[in-house]
């Protein structure tokens, strides 16, 4: 029961259609986005990436107001600490952090949730242990911008941060759609029936013809 | 007669997906095969402690003899006599071996060791043989560390009175992925589930780590942050690491490391003293081997007895009218192998210069691993990090084992009641991950030094107009060219949408989770669509297998750059 959308034999078929697809991807994102989005600075992250894990795929996944208001949260409130505190005292809170998330430490069902908050304690520790980087995170943070931020190496090899948000959110979006396909583990399908369905609903027409022309079968 | 203890399904079979299961109840037990010796701990309940052999060693040689129809390792048997060495038949060395190519300088160096390393100079593996009544019996050295590992174990089972499944293995610093994958397959073979793989320095980080807590406990320590060096120099590998220790938390700060250790001073030293033995010896018969052995031995005991001694008298007859006999002092030993020691101090001031750390802020300077005991190391470990006093109270030979039996007994989820066990090791990255970019160039996405669990990513573009597909390959390393870093795997995109070279936008994302297990992600955007235009592609590595190291160079030769990516530059403002 495998209708892949890009299975080998569909792949051609694929790139020819792939115009007529984007505004039913769009609709999924969309749809999916709102309780999918891969920002790192998100608290709570209700899914895995790792296909490995079985979390992804197994568990509901949760979508909820709280992970949304929640990307607001700055790197001070990671650490739960105000912006004015002193260097010594975010290494503590930090220590202090570490020994709760730490995956070595964490119980086994808490491991992937706590990797993802741990990899945003280290990025946050990172950046504001530096003095350099936090007088320039401080800076984003006055003016709004700092969920783009990031104290790693840029991502753009050897550029500063300003292009940085933009292609950031782009790329959480291509996640998000990675996390969406593999929730489907059992087929080769890159859509789950439920999604399928979905999409049937949203926008028929455009569903129909990628049913005509790409092997899907609902 | 018994049968081995050990069996080997397939060598191509694949181990990877043992890693993940999650931790049994029972302690995990830590072993250190060293390139020239192991050793085997484990949790008491109250404290580490090595397990001895029969003949009451608690640090045992790592070789193994082919004789007959079962090969016997250095756990269980000893030698009758030092020069059984000399038959041929028994293999050592092999950590210095194992997942490399046989175009691997460091595998070109074994040729001197008293067996047979063959190399056809491709990128394929080497061919290893014991010489077995007088016929050249070929092993792996996935086989020959399997079956002291399977020696450790029965040793282990027997004392413990328990069947023992989970391991905590140290390693090298300088160990790809791909060779870590080696390891994991020697202890598959040898029925042992690897539960982590630690860089030996990290090892002996935690045991400080813990010496420190219990300083704190018995109200003898501050308790503040400290600051430690440690050099870990065996048999094979010279390791450093910098790490920052409070509250029972050890943070590695950075890691250093190379394939350097006794065995180069050894080979310095036997060139020294017999300027041509590589040529005499290069023919592999049965006298040859006896020579190459005799001079092995007669060299290992001079340097240890300069150690204390300041001059030493050599004279040692190889056999066939060839006879050495020289009086070598400390310096001459020092002077030979000066390039080694400069090497262990570059190695030290890379990794105190990647952990930002300043030489007034150590604390402590460990030093540890059989050529601790070296004057010469001694000093240039003190000298460098400019510390009068080593730090005392870490057996040099035990360090590495101790540190891998705790964390053994720390992940098993061992609770001790006077928190003893309350320890937590921060590692990070000993070798940065990336991928082939702006031609032949290696461009790392995961840094070296990079706190685990981490995910990064960087954008590529494409090199040609309407190029629409391109060739990831993806290294792990520190060299500037892809040739000087070991090969991971690579894979194709495809599906690019037509368009002016330098348009779409490759996002590269390499992922290390709480496993250390790889993975990259890579997806396709064009501009004015927020959406990628094909699948993400996920791919576990390493995927490279045996014998890879040909691969590049038949990517290259059949692809040329037309595959090519590169890094999108900065735009001018």
């Amino acid at each position: 029961m495998s209708h892949g959308i890009v299975s080998p034999a569909a792949q051609s078929n694929f790139l020819n259609h792939s115009k007529s697809s984007i505004p039913i991807a769009s609709s999924m994102l969309a749809e999916a986005s709102s309780c999918l989005s891969f920002n790192p600075h998100l608290p709570k992250l209700s899914f895995s990436l790792k296909t490995q894990s079985g979390s992804l795929r197994r568990g509901p996944i949760k979508a909820s107001a709280q992970s949304l208001s929640a990307a607001t949260e700055s790197f001070y409130d990671l650490l739960g600490i105000p912006q004015s505190v002193t260097p010594r005292e975010i290494k503590q809170a930090y220590k202090h952090l570490v020994l709760k998330y730490h995956p070595d430490v964490s119980p086994p069902e808490r491991i992937d949730e706590n990797t993802k908050r741990f990899i945003r304690l280290q990025e946050a520790y990172e950046t504001l242990s530096d003095p350099n980087t936090r007088a320039l995170y401080d800076n984003h943070l006055a003016t709004g911008s700092f969920i783009a931020f990031s104290s790693r190496k840029p991502s753009r090899y050897k550029e500063g941060l300003d292009d940085y948000g933009t292609w950031r959110i782009r790329w959480q979006s291509q996640l998000t759609e990675l996390k969406r396909r593999s929730m489907n583990k059992d087929s080769r399908d890159h859509m789950s029936w439920g999604s399928r369905i979905r999409r049937r609903h949203r926008s028929k027409t455009t569903a129909d013809d990628i049913d005509r022309n790409s092997t899907i079968k609902v | 007669m018994a049968e081995p203890a050990y069996t080997v399904a397939s060598d191509t079979e694949t181990t990877g997906e043992e890693k993940t299961s999650s931790p049994f109840p029972e302690i995990a037990i830590g072993i250190d095969i060293g390139t020239s010796q192991c050793s085997i701990a484990f949790w008491n309940g109250s404290e580490v402690e090595l397990i001895k052999n029969t003949r009451n060693q608690k640090v045992m040689r790592s070789y193994v003899t082919f004789k007959d129809e079962v090969p016997a390792g250095g756990v269980s048997t000893q030698l009758s006599h030092e020069h059984e060495m000399l038959s041929g038949a028994a293999i050592f060395n092999m950590k210095r071996l194992i997942g490399r190519v046989d175009t691997d300088p460091v595998v070109h160096a074994s040729k001197s060791l008293p067996f047979l390393v063959q190399t056809v100079d491709i990128g394929v593996r080497p061919f290893i043989a014991a010489l077995v009544n007088n016929a050249w019996r070929s092993t792996t050295p996935e086989e020959v560390l399997a079956i002291f590992l399977v020696e450790l174990r029965a040793m282990a089972e027997t004392q413990l009175k328990r069947p023992i499944r989970n391991v905590v293995l140290t390693i090298p610093v300088s160990f790809s992925r791909f060779q870590l994958t080696r390891i994991e397959r020697a202890c598959a073979m040898a029925g042992l589930h690897v539960l982590r793989l630690m860089p030996e320095p990290t090892a002996v980080a935690l045991l400080y780590a813990q010496q420190q807590q219990q300083s704190v406990h018995e109200n003898l320590g501050s308790g503040s942050e400290k600051i430690a060096v440690i050099f870990n120099m065996g048999a094979g590998y010279c390791d450093v690491t910098v790490s920052a220790t409070a509250g029972g938390v050890s943070q590695i700060k950075a890691l250093s490391g190379s394939a350097i250790g006794g065995e180069d001073l050894l080979q310095n030293m036997m060139r020294h003293l017999m300027p041509n033995s590589e040529s005499l010896f290069s023919s592999y018969g049965m006298n040859e081997i006896k020579s190459m052995a005799l001079l092995r031995v007669a060299t290992q005991d001079a340097i240890h007895k300069l150690s204390s001694e300041t001059s030493v008298q050599i004279n040692v007859d190889l056999g066939n009218g060839l006879k050495v006999s020289k009086n070598v002092t400390r310096e001459e030993f020092e002077e030979v192998n000066q390039k080694v020691f400069e090497k262990c101090g570059s190695l030290i001031t890379q990794c105190l210069h990647d952990a930002k750390v300043e030489i007034e802020d150590l604390n402590d300077v460990i030093l540890v691993g059989g050529c601790s005991y070296i004057p010469k190391v001694r000093n240039l470990v003190q000298s460098t990090c400019k510390k009068v006093e080593l730090y005392e109270g870490i057996n040099p030979l035990e360090a590495a084992v101790s540190g891998a039996a705790l964390e053994g007994a720390v992940t098993s989820g061992i609770n001790d009641p006077f928190g003893n066990l309350d320890l937590l090791t921060i590692q990070v990255t000993p070798l940065g991950i990336g991928i082939r970019a702006n031609g032949n160039n290696f461009v790392p996405i995961i840094p070296r030094n990079t706190t685990m669990p981490a995910r990064k990513d960087l954008v590529f573009t494409t090199v040609r107009d309407n190029q629409s597909e391109a060739l990831i390959i993806v290294y792990e390393g520190e060299g500037e060219k892809v040739e000087e870093n070991h090969l991971l795997g690579y894979f194709k995109i495809t599906g690019i949408p037509p368009s002016p070279k330098g348009v779409p936008e490759i996002n590269v994302c390499m992922d290390i989770d709480a496993s250390s297990v790889l993975r990259v992600l890579v997806g396709v955007i064009m501009p004015g669509n927020p959406h990628p235009v094909i699948p993400v592609m996920e791919v576990r590595l390493p995927t490279v297998d045996d014998g890879h190291g040909w691969c590049a160079e038949a990517l290259n030769r059949a692809y040329g750059s037309t595959l090519d990516l590169e890094t999108v530059q900065p735009k001018k403002m």
